[in-house]
């Protein structure tokens, strides 16, 4: 294998396939970047066996062959290099790097512990949407899902494509996001998304820009950015049935301004422990006003209040701040609406304007559950 | 909880010539042998000798130069103070599993105020007991505890016990124990003090009951008579000043054969977590942190933690994060000698409670009245099905809840 490339290009390549470079130590292989020069182009991909990541760059190719780099290093000697064409040429293990006057003589990993980098299959009709939209939707609601992965299933987004209809939904089992997406593709299909995949999904769409194709597969789904591809295995398991937690109605409802709360969330939940994120803001609603306190004799108290407008009697409820402000963060529009029975009962915060400005139509709901005192 | 104070609550724990026992458990060849560590050059000075040392007339502090004229054949071994102070730690952690009223007095000596638990743990004997087995099986040294009801009683104890043995001496015994001691063993009574007691005719602790506390005075000046009167006396009334953090609790269990099942490995750990989570509540707090403890047959001791979200003190969420953290502390068949479950991070568990949209309340319910069951009649009176019969393992060297901030103490 041997070409030559340009730097800035080659770098960010190299830093885009690291990404999914495997951690573990039980199969050392993972923590290789697989290199690949065949025709005029370098094909560069990992794996973490959960996703895949594969991109293309175009090089003066000299010689086609194979090669499985060390990631960490890789990406070390990338970031290092002056700005220089890059020349590259590997034997039977060693892969030579020139760049200016520096010189570089890394060791290669044995290729044949390396497994088949996932692609997605041709047969699949992907949909394709625009990578802002995508990323901004993917961002509303995976904050939702789990991070400990204690439950699997719930570290999930739950995805379900319809020729019409995007569903998206993700919980942790004290918040539960869901957003229904209107479309028309040519797509059919449920599957549980790792949240990491989506994440990764969601940073190359924000980076790239463009397109995305989405192509839903039995047992994979792939992401398609044109040069560059990421594919994650899917979460194994039954996603909850959310849909049956969404309460019907409401006996209370606040409208109020998204910012506005958000701000003053934030500002009174300092005096919460720092090291319990848990201490819970307290929502007191009347008519007219909504007073937000939190904190403890301990540690010590803050209140402010702020203009919102109650139909229903007066209401005290308490949530986590963080739960709370992510999801009137998600939420979007410059006024949001929250909906209540009681302070036991799940709150659900929603959307209630159309300042949200994708021309396609968008529901959105933040089910939230509420802190017992 | 309460409960009565026992009379003899205080224990003093002194490790055996500590660092010799060190360097003889970690190096087989030295046992039995006499045993030096210190310094080798030429000013090196004795940090610790073995028994066997000892015998020779080898004592500690003594100009190494000095120790080797006595008995020419002692191994020298250079101190890894790296190495004592690991030991050390895991010592501190044994003691203050039993009492979070521990007062460090040095790497391998403590006092501990265990009256907050003998309704736990059983008598403060019972206690000392049970400490000095777990010292021996789980670092594999020798320790030597008195047990008294103060400090000045419990480390005159201890010193009489030494080495590897055990004193406790009833509250009522106290005079008469002291009374054929001589002024020197009292604390405090220096080599000057003593002279000056010697020099009227006052050599044991009866001498110094005799005389009255205005004689004393004269003699050795006011401060020192009070303390020597009181100590005469047996009487001590400073208390076991534990520098308290209340950084959670922990339950762990040491096996006297090495488990190497995954299974046994499990529901072991099951039964830990069941009592962390009932010792939680009972304290009315949630954790928010949960900690593994894996203790191989080669003393290799791997902790792993993981901090959820939302504070718990219900079983099932903290076997969930235990059986997660499992594989990363061990895998079969590695030979398990010590496991534990820790909790930390604590709140109060009225503090707020983060309602979860699947959580059945049902569960809660089921644990509530478990506890009341079993504090009703005791742990055997109800339990998982998954470890019915094993409640009382055969396999079971020592097991201990550790209380450090527990305020059923």
């Amino acid at each position: 294998m041997k070409f030559r490339a340009e730097r800035t290009e080659f770098a960010e390549a190299a830093t885009w396939v690291l990404r999914t470079v495997g951690a573990r130590a039980t199969l050392p292989a993972l923590s290789g970047v697989r290199m690949e020069v065949a025709g005029d182009r370098l094909l560069l991909g990992s794996t973490d066996l959960e996703i895949s990541s594969t991109l293309s760059i175009p090089v003066q190719a000299h010689r086609d062959g194979v090669a499985l780099v060390p990631g960490r290093l890789l990406g070390d000697v990338v970031r290092s290099l002056p700005n220089a064409a890059v020349s590259a040429d590997a034997d039977a293990d060693r892969l030579h790097l020139e760049c200016g006057n520096a010189r570089f003589d890394l060791r290669l990993m044995p290729l044949e512990d390396f497994p088949s980098l996932a692609a997605a299959s041709d047969d699949a009709t992907p949909a394709v949407m625009k990578a802002d939209e995508f990323a901004a939707r993917v961002a509303q609601v995976a904050r939702a899902a789990s991070t400990d992965d204690a439950r699997p299933v719930l570290t999930g987004v739950y995805v379900e494509a319809t020729a019409d209809e995007l569903v998206l939904a993700a919980t942790d089992s004290y918040r539960l996001a869901v957003l229904t997406l209107g479309w028309q593709q040519d797509v059919e299909g449920t599957v549980l998304l790792p949240r990491r995949a989506l994440d990764e999904a969601r940073r190359s769409a924000e980076q790239l820009g463009s397109e995305v194709r989405i192509a839903f597969e039995d047992s994979q789904v792939g992401f398609d950015f044109g040069d560059r591809q990421l594919v994650t295995r899917l979460i194994e398991g039954s996603f909850p049935p959310f849909r049956q937690l969404i309460p019907s109605g409401y006996e209370r409802r606040l409208e109020v301004d998204r910012a506005d709360l958000i701000e003053v969330v934030r500002r009174v939940s300092v005096v919460g422990d720092a090291n319990t994120t848990a201490t819970p803001v307290t929502l007191h609603l009347s008519a007219d006003t909504v007073r937000v306190t939190a904190g403890s004799g301990e540690i010590g108290e803050a209140e402010e209040s702020l203009p919102g407008v109650l139909e229903g009697d007066d209401l005290q409820i308490a949530f986590n701040p963080r739960y709370l402000t992510d999801g009137l963060d998600a939420t979007g529009t410059q006024q949001v609406a929250l909906e209540f029975r009681d302070d036991l009962k799940p709150a659900v915060i929603r959307p209630t304007d159309e300042t949200d400005d994708s021309e396609t139509p968008v529901d959105f709901l933040y089910l939230l559950m509420p802190v017992r005192l | 909880m309460t409960g009565t104070r026992p009379a003899e609550p205080i224990l003093h724990v002194d490790m055996d010539a500590f660092y010799a026992a060190v360097e003889a458990r970690d190096d087989p060849r030295l046992r039995r042998r006499p045993v030096v560590v210190g310094g080798t050059g030429g000013r090196g000075v004795v940090a610790s000798a073995s028994y066997a040392a000892r015998r020779f007339g080898i004592t500690s502090a003594m100009p190494m130069a000095q120790a080797l004229r006595r008995c020419p054949s002692a191994v020298v071994v250079e101190p890894r103070f790296d190495a004592y102070r690991a030991v050390s730690a895991d010592l501190h952690d044994i003691f203050r599993s039993v009492t979070p009223l521990v007062e460090p007095l040095a790497l391998d000596e403590a006092f501990l105020d265990v009256g907050g638990s003998v309704r736990l743990l059983g008598a403060p004997v019972d206690i000392a007991v049970d400490l000095r087995a777990r010292i021996a099986a789980e670092l594999g040294l020798p320790a030597s505890v008195g047990v008294a009801s103060n400090k000045f009683l419990a480390k005159l104890c201890s010193r009489k016990a030494k080495p590897d043995g055990l004193l406790h001496l009833p509250a009522d015994r106290a005079e008469a124990f002291l009374a054929g001691l001589s002024v020197g063993e009292l604390w405090g009574v220096g080599q000057q003090t003593g002279q000056r007691l010697a020099d009227v005719g006052v050599r044991t602790v009866a001498d110094v009951r005799a005389i009255d506390v205005a004689a004393l005075t004269r003699l050795v000046g006011a401060a020192a008579a009070h303390k020597l009167h009181a100590l005469a006396r047996g009487r001590d009334d400073r208390c076991v000043d534990a520098a308290v953090d209340a950084k959670g609790l922990s339950a762990e269990q040491t096996f006297s054969t090495d488990l190497v099942r995954a299974d046994e490995v499990r529901d072991t750990l099951l039964a830990l977590c069941d009592r962390v989570a009932r010792r939680l509540r009972a304290a009315g707090v949630r954790a928010r942190t949960l900690t593994i403890k894996v203790r191989d047959r080669d003393f290799t001791t791997r902790t792993r933690a993981r901090t959820v979200a939302v504070a718990t003190n219900e079983t099932p969420v903290i076997q969930a994060v235990v059986d997660e953290l499992l594989p990363t502390a061990w895998s079969p068949p590695t030979p398990v000698r010590l496991l534990g479950v820790g909790a930390s991070q604590l709140i109060p568990a009225d503090a707020g409670v983060q309602l979860d949209m699947f959580a059945s309340p049902r569960w809660q319910d089921v644990e509530r009245v478990a506890d009341r069951v079993r504090d009703q009649f005791g742990d055997a009176a109800m339990t998982r099905g998954v470890l019915l019969g094993r409640d009382r393992p055969v396999n079971r060297a020592s097991s201990h809840d550790d209380l450090s901030s527990a305020p059923d103490g």
